[in-house]
């Protein structure tokens, strides 16, 4: 079967031409067939999650050495001691990409693609892994993916780059960022409100057809951006479709089918730590109930504004990653224990055999190891076994080594998917020991 | 031809260019491309291989750059942006690298004089270029807008969205950084629904409110209604209370202001211009326009006034008004007022058209009476029984016409106590003397009744009685005009206590009405009473001219001009929700468009309130009340029983009203869709819309949920949230419709939709005529809305939009900021309005000598005698060390550390944002200053930025930004001003520059600013404004427009209009792409 590169260009091409289909049709054109990798209907799907925190870490604290038990772990690291045999701290990869900008912005824009960033004003990046993911598997759950955020992104053009590239690492298409949630009762609404109504469907069906003709009468260029807002009215149609065949579509089924947790409250929380536990609450909640099998949750912005009082920290994120001193260390941890926490929770959920954990890949990563914007050898730490596929308890060295791309990584995580490709980004080959 | 791929220059290192005059602006010549041509083959490629290929060849493609390719000139236009990329290598010396071979003095200003040369002439031949623009959806701020506009609702929909990021020249409402998504579009839909049921359905269409509930429009409707009569009758405390003019039948009851006319005013008018009305050297429209009367009334009061035909009221107002000062209009007031509670009634109006009820809220009466029984109670000597006797006076005037006829009889005036016979006063031997008047006898002899008293008015009797007769007794008689020689008399009669002085003339009655108890639901019955009426006879001819004066007198002067209540309380159940009285104010006031306003009023809260309906439920409720009361008195059951009828055929009618106006409401959405998209519907799109409307009514819909649905529609249709143009077929480029050219200037100044004036001009095609563009250029900076150009472009452009918002300050050392930052952003957003409505210098931008401020800011500022929440305007600001955008605590506060100033932070701001330089990224593992500017090992943060940047990697841009940031370094973090730091040490604001200028501070800044690098600030401004204006990155076809901006503005004293006009007259902003024309150039 021929397969083809995952490039801008085939994409939008692949977009103009397949509008009359439904849009998760039109992208198996890419990569190879599902069902290679389909799971027996018993067995619990494999879920993706990615955090992301902006301004890298603690330049002496980020370390792990040694294998399973045994493994010893920087202090930044100190809040995941608990899940040291389920773990592997991935050391030495970057995206060749990221190096040319060597800002913030351009770092972070292209962190989960490998993609070229467009700059100057334009945007442009790739679509980010997982929605290639997302793409793949969102329409066997109630919505294709969760992007999640704790800090509103930032309007503005620093250093030539777009200052959204700091606050997406989620990239539906090279020309749309995700959009973020913020609000965790909207994120929750989102996995839980059965908001389609009456009605819906008709009001979305006129307003296709209105900007199928609108569409005939303006350029190319528009006409690509228009696309964006009918492949959305689309997957909402999609969703009407699928509400009420929710289980039917799989064998599997989810050790849940309701939310145990209550509506989160209107609102953004003030205080920091409830914000983000509560994003936590939701990506766990979304992977149990199977709402949803692929989210990002961007804890902070690159380039970020977050401040600490309640850690006794006075001063802001970014300010912070440049002084590289006790506060910068604690408020690293404090990151890392969402992630903690966030795994603590899924370990907790039996499905079968194995834990939520285990059936899950999550990834935490950076834009640069340090405050001091270096690019050549990120934070990756992966958690979870991605249902039996991932070994746990090591360390990976890459540094000097000849393949060490953080797009290498993706081939091999998309694998645990079942999805293989060709490539990805700027990259053709796996991490065989991933 | 083939189009060539354009491009999009980022940077603006043009910004220095000075464009040759040597150069047309028109065509580019060939020739001159020619010469290029020659001279990039002969002279400038050699060079390129010699020094640049090495690393930049095809093969190599050293930082994504293939220098190679460019084998003549055909080849060089077709990549020009790594041309502009050459030219910023060679200016910031990092080409070629430090290591490599350096270009001769001579070969440098080669090949950058031929790149410049280059690069301006593609800028002309393709100057003027609109560019590739992507389509963009409304940004949070536009869709918030125009949202607002279209619904009249301060609404906030897009609180909620993600934030929109920017792009171009750094602005969001730039088409690419504005993307779209399924979870975006839900929420659009989300926000569209939330919205659609704010409509409110009225008769002939809808409208919005800030609520989704009938009870809330209701309120909204009476308010409406009581705003409008507010304007007349000039009373505070309208509506509920029990000061209203209005009779409760369970308590007190006193007229109070509600409704009321307001006469004084009116008074004192015709008293102070008296002269000028007599002579008519001024008009009653001029009066009543300069005191801000109604002219109507006006009129019809000083015809009243000045009027010559004898009347029995007006005449004694006449005199009193002929002599009365201006200062006497209370007076005059009062004593209308006086009257006016002897000919009005005002009844309960709750259980309106029950049988034996009042017929309306405030009725006539005519205070005449043909006979009246007196009861007078004697009072008791107050003087402790000095006295021996107590007087009392029968009193008879002749009401003011004359006494022909009147001929008043006392009829048997005696003492009455109770358990005591009853004695005449005839039979009282100490009473004495009767002056003329004897009992028994006529004046005319004629004998009459023994034991009355026959006199002519006007008359006193005076009465001397001992006092122990007078004790515990009242004076009991009945007045009545004697049968023969009185009959077209017309007296007034009264006992009082004491001797009266004598008087005569018409004295004014006052009505009492009782109620008798409240049985089941309502008051059986009213008693009218009168105090000092008018003995007449009953068929009498003077009883009719009595009874036209009255009415004459109503007629100029009722006591309310209408019912303001609205919503009757006056009952202990009311069938009447919103009851109408408003005939004397249509009939004194308004003219027919006021008449027609006020029956619309009325007509939307019928139907709003769905009155009708309610009127059946509660008078269903009401009688089911009634019959199980188990009352063998079934009398008020049927008075109510006439109501059924009339309120049953009228909720009928309104139900059959509601479907009729289903069509009507459906084609105003049809309209309003127009609104929402900018432009006219085509048929097909009215079609879609009725059709989806009519395919949810066949869902069985009803038709409310039918017609939200259907607007909801409308606020997620892709022609609303998109700013959709229509791109001519081909490659060509055009000019925009009038109606897209509108909405480019609407969204350019007002960050939203166009407004009525700009519609109509493109609905007649004019608006692309400069003149008529100029003209709406100027109006719309004048209006109010320009603002929305403060945040969205200003604030955004000086990097502090939002930035009430800000977080980044550290709690521990500025716990105040929080309170501040509001309006830090507020001073802000003032001042850029306030340059833009007075189309103000740009130059005032830099050396403005005032701000705007609250008491708060000025307090934080050290200005002295601000007091209060009000903004106000401030001049001398330069006293006080600011002045101009250097001076704004929101850009100083920006540029600063959570805890500490940062010299460097606000010298690259200077420098990258106001002057539009660019700077290379910073090197990676910059060593790091201490957060917090006391903790520095002694030095000062100034001194540690110098010792910090003179680190060799650091220093070229350093040199350049640093002093900038020192010359702020008077400001604190907050953008307080200062003289020592934190930590006590003394602040140093003297600087010098790379080119040897010496500075001194924000004042010095400001000078090197206005003086050495006015070109390059004014350039930088234009091309943000144009960036802003048109959506995009700008492109080297935009240099020249710069240019002739930056022209045109040194020529018109940097007027901001003068930018604004040159942009909207521009190429650019006028003309669209065509359909087929390329992207941006490859990277």
């Amino acid at each position: 079967m021929k397969t083809h590169p995952f490039s801008r260009r085939t994409f939008l091409r692949g977009v103009g031409v397949t509008m009359a289909l439904p849009w998760m049709e039109s992208l198996s054109v890419w990569g190879d067939a599902t069902t290679n990798a389909a799971k027996p209907g018993s067995q619990a799907p494999v879920r993706l999650a990615v955090l992301f925190s902006g301004n890298g870490f603690h330049s002496k604290e980020w370390w792990a050495k040694g294998k399973g038990k045994q493994m010893e772990l920087g202090q930044v690291l100190a809040p995941l001691t608990d899940f040291r045999q389920k773990l592997v701290f991935i050391r030495g990869l970057y995206n060749a990409e990221a190096l040319k900008g060597n800002i913030h912005s351009s770092q972070t824009g292209n962190l989960l693609s490998g993609a070229p960033l467009a700059s100057g004003g334009e945007i442009r990046s790739g679509t980010s892994i997982d929605q290639v993911v997302a793409q793949r598997y969102g329409q066997s759950t109630k919505v294709p993916s969760l992007v999640l955020g704790c800090e509103k992104s930032n309007p503005g053009i620093h250093k030539n780059y777009s200052m959204l590239y700091s606050s997406h690492i989620s990239w539906s298409s090279p020309t749309a960022p995700t959009p973020l949630e913020l609000y965790p009762a909207l994120a929750f609404d989102r996995l839980f409100k059965e908001e389609v109504q009456d009605g819906d469907k008709s009001v979305l069906d006129v307003v296709l057809a209105e900007a199928k003709r609108v569409r005939r009468n303006i350029s190319s260029a528009d006409q690509r951006k228009l696309d964006e807002y009918l492949h959305s009215v689309r997957e909402i149609e999609q969703r009407i479709d699928q509400a009420g065949q929710k289980g039917e579509l799989q064998g599997w089924r989810p050790t849940l089918d309701k939310p145990n947790l209550p509506r989160p409250a209107d609102g953004i929380p003030q205080n920091l730590a409830e914000h983000m536990r509560l994003m936590g609450d939701i990506l766990v909640l979304a992977f149990q109930t199977d709402a949803t099998r692929v989210c990002t949750l961007k804890l902070n912005n690159d380039h970020s504004y977050l401040r600490f009082p309640r850690l006794g920290v006075d001063v802001g994120h970014h300010e912070l990653s440049h002084l590289n001193n006790a506060d910068w260390l604690k408020v690293n941890q404090f990151f890392l224990e969402q992630f903690g926490y966030i795994a603590r929770k899924l370990d907790a959920i039996q499905e079968g055999q194995r834990t939520a954990l285990d059936n899950s890949m999550l990834m935490y990563c950076s834009s640069m190891l340090t405050g001091g914007h270096d690019a050549t050898n990120l934070p990756v730490v992966l958690l979870g076994g991605a249902g039996g596929q991932i070994q746990g308890g090591r360390v990976l060295d890459y540094l000097g080594k000849p393949n060490r791309k953080m797009c290498s990584l993706y081939l091999s995580m998309l694998d645990k998917f079942g999805i293989r490709l060709k490539e990805f980004g700027d990259s053709q080959e796996q991490l065989a020991e991933v | 031809m083939i189009r060539r791929a354009r491009l999009v220059v980022v940077a603006s290192l043009l910004a220095g260019f000075a464009w040759m005059p040597g150069i047309p602006a028109a065509e580019p010549l060939p020739d001159y491309f020619a010469g290029l041509a020659e001279e990039y083959t002969g002279q400038t490629r050699p060079l390129l291989q010699q020094f640049c290929l090495k690393c930049h060849s095809a093969a190599k493609r050293k930082g994504d750059l293939d220098l190679e390719r460019f084998a003549t000139l055909a080849e060089v236009r077709r990549g020009t942006r790594a041309w502009l990329k050459i030219v910023e290598m060679l200016d910031s010396g990092e080409m070629p690298p430090k290591n490599a071979k350096q270009l001769a003095p001579e070969q440098r200003k080669q090949l950058r004089g031929w790149a410049e040369r280059y690069l301006r002439a593609e800028a002309l031949a393709d100057a003027g270029d609109p560019g590739p623009v992507v389509l963009r959806r409304l940004n949070n701020a536009e869709y918030t807008f125009t949202i607002r506009d279209l619904t009249g609702v301060a609404l906030n929909p897009a609180r909620e969205f993600p934030t929109d990021s920017a792009a171009g020249e750094g602005f969001t409402n730039t088409g690419n950084a504005l993307v779209m998504s399924p979870a975006l579009l839900a929420k659009y839909l989300a926000a569209g629904k939330e919205i659609a049921r704010l409509a409110v359905l009225l008769p002939d269409g809808f409208r919005f409110s800030p609520h989704t509930t009938r009870r809330d429009w209701t309120d909204e409707a009476l308010a409406k209604i009581r705003a409008f009569y507010r304007e007349f009758v000039d009373s505070a405390d309208l509506g509920v209370g029990s000061a209203v003019g209005n009779i409760n039948v369970h308590s007190d009851t006193r007229l109070g202001q509600a409704g009321r006319l307001p006469l004084e005013k009116y008074f004192a008018a015709t008293l102070a211009e008296r002269n000028a009305l007599t002579t008519g050297s001024k008009t009653i429209t001029a009066v009543a326009r300069e005191r801000g009367l109604n002219a109507r009334y006006l009129g019809i009061l000083w015809s009243s006034l000045s009027g010559q035909a004898p009347s029995l009221l007006l005449d004694d107002l006449r005199s009193r008004w002929r002599r009365a000062k201006p200062q006497d209009a209370a007076a005059l007031a009062a004593e209308v007022a006086t009257w006016q509670k002897g000919l009005w009634t005002f009844g309960p109006v709750g259980l309106i058209g029950r049988q034996g009820g009042p017929s309306r809220w405030m009725e006539p009466v005519n205070p005449l009476v043909t006979q009246q029984d007196i009861r007078f109670t004697i009072p008791s000597g107050g003087d402790g029984g000095k006295n021996k006797e107590v007087v009392l006076s029968l009193v008879a005037t002749d009401a003011g016409d004359g006494n022909e006829q009147d001929f008043v009889v006392w009829k048997k005036p005696r003492l009455v106590a109770k358990g005591r016979p009853d004695l005449l006063l005839r039979d009282v031997k100490e009473v004495g003397d009767l002056g003329p008047a004897l009992f028994g006898r006529h004046p005319n002899g004629k004998a009459i009744d023994a034991a009355s008293l026959c006199v002519r008015a006007p008359s006193v009797i005076t009465i001397r009685l001992p006092a122990h007769l007078a004790a515990g007794r009242d004076l009991v008689t009945t007045a009545v005009l004697d049968k023969e020689t009185g009959r077209e008399g017309s007296v007034q009669v009264d006992v009082v206590a004491g001797t009266p002085a004598r008087r005569s003339g018409l004295l004014p009655s006052e009505v009492t009405v009782k109620f008798s108890q409240v049985t089941q639901v309502f008051s059986d019955q009213r008693e009218v009473s009168y105090s000092r009426p008018i003995l007449i006879g009953g068929k009498s001819t003077a009883r009719q001219r009595f009874e036209s004066a009255f009415e004459e007198y109503r007629r100029v002067f009722p006591a309310a001009l209408c019912y303001t209540q609205i919503v009757p309380v006056d009952e202990v159940l009311t069938i009447t929700q919103f009851y109408r009285e408003d005939d004397h104010l249509a009939r004194l006031m308004l003219d027919e468009a006021q008449k027609a306003r006020l029956n619309r009023l009325w007509d939307e809260l019928h139907y709003v309130s769905q009155s009708a309906l309610l009127r059946v439920t509660a008078l269903e409720l009401l009688l089911e009340v009634m019959v199980g009361n188990g009352r063998a008195d079934r009398s008020q059951y049927k008075a109510l029983e006439p109501l059924r009828k009339p309120i049953n055929e009228r909720a009928r009618a309104f139900k059959k009203e509601l479907l009729d106006t289903e069509p009507k409401q459906v084609d105003a959405l049809v309209d309003f869709a127009a609104l929402a998209y900018r432009r006219p519907l085509t048929g097909a799109e009215a079609n879609e819309l009725r059709g989806l409307y009519r395919q949810l009514r066949n869902k069985k819909f009803p038709h409310d949920e039918a017609f939200r649905l259907t607007l909801a529609r409308v606020f997620v249709a892709s022609p609303f949230l998109y700013r959709l143009e229509n791109a001519p077929v081909g490659t060509a480029t055009a000019a925009v419709s009038d109606w897209e050219l509108a909405s480019r200037l609407s969204y350019f100044l007002w960050s939203s939709q166009p407004d009525k004036e700009l519609r109509d001009l493109a609905a007649k095609g004019t608006l692309h005529k400069p003149e008529v563009l100029a003209k709406q250029a100027q109006r719309m900076l004048a209006d109010a809305r320009v603002r929305r150009l403060a945040t969205e472009f200003a604030c955004h452009c000086l990097h502090i939009h939002d930035f009430d918002s800000l977080t980044e300050k550290s709690e521990k050392h500025f716990p105040e900021f929080a309170v501040l930052r509001g309006d830090m952003y507020e001073e802000s957003i003032l001042f850029f309005t306030d340059l833009f409505q007075r189309d103000a210098s740009l130059l005032s931008l830099l050396n403005a000598d005032h701000t705007f401020v609250n008491e708060r800011l000025a307090r934080f500022y050290g200005i002295k005698g601000v007091e209060g929440t009000a903004w106000r305007r401030v001049e001398g600001m330069r006293q006080h060390g600011r002045g101009g955008i250097l001076g704004l605590s929101a850009t100083l506060a920006k540029q600063s550390g959570a805890s500490r100033t940062s010299p460097i932070l606000r010298g690259n701001w200077v420098s990258e944002v106001l002057l539009g330089e660019r700077l290379p990224r910073p090197p990676k593992d910059v060593p790091q200053l201490p957060v917090d500017e006391t903790a520095t090992d002694g030095l000062t943060v100034r001194q540690l930025v110098a010792r910090h940047t003179s680190d060799a990697r650091c220093a070229s841009c350093h040199q350049k930004i640093d002093p900038f940031g020192f010359a702020l370094e008077g400001f604190d973090a907050l953008g307080r001003r200062r003289d020592r730091d934190l930590a006590g040490r003394p602040i140093d604001t003297k600087t010098k520059l790379p080119d040897g200028s010496e500075l001194d501070g924000l004042p010095g800044l400001r000078a090197y600013l206005l003086e050495k690098r006015r070109a390059a600030f004014l350039r930088q401004f234009c091309r943000k404004l144009l960036g802003y204006a048109i959506g995009r990155g700008l492109q080297l076809s935009d240099e020249p427009l710069l240019t002739e901006m930056q022209e045109r503005l040194a020529k018109n004293d940097y007027r901001f209009s003068v930018a604004v006009d040159r942009i909207v007259q521009s190429r650019q902003f006028r003309e669209i792409r065509g359909r087929g024309a390329q992207r941006a150039e490859a990277p």
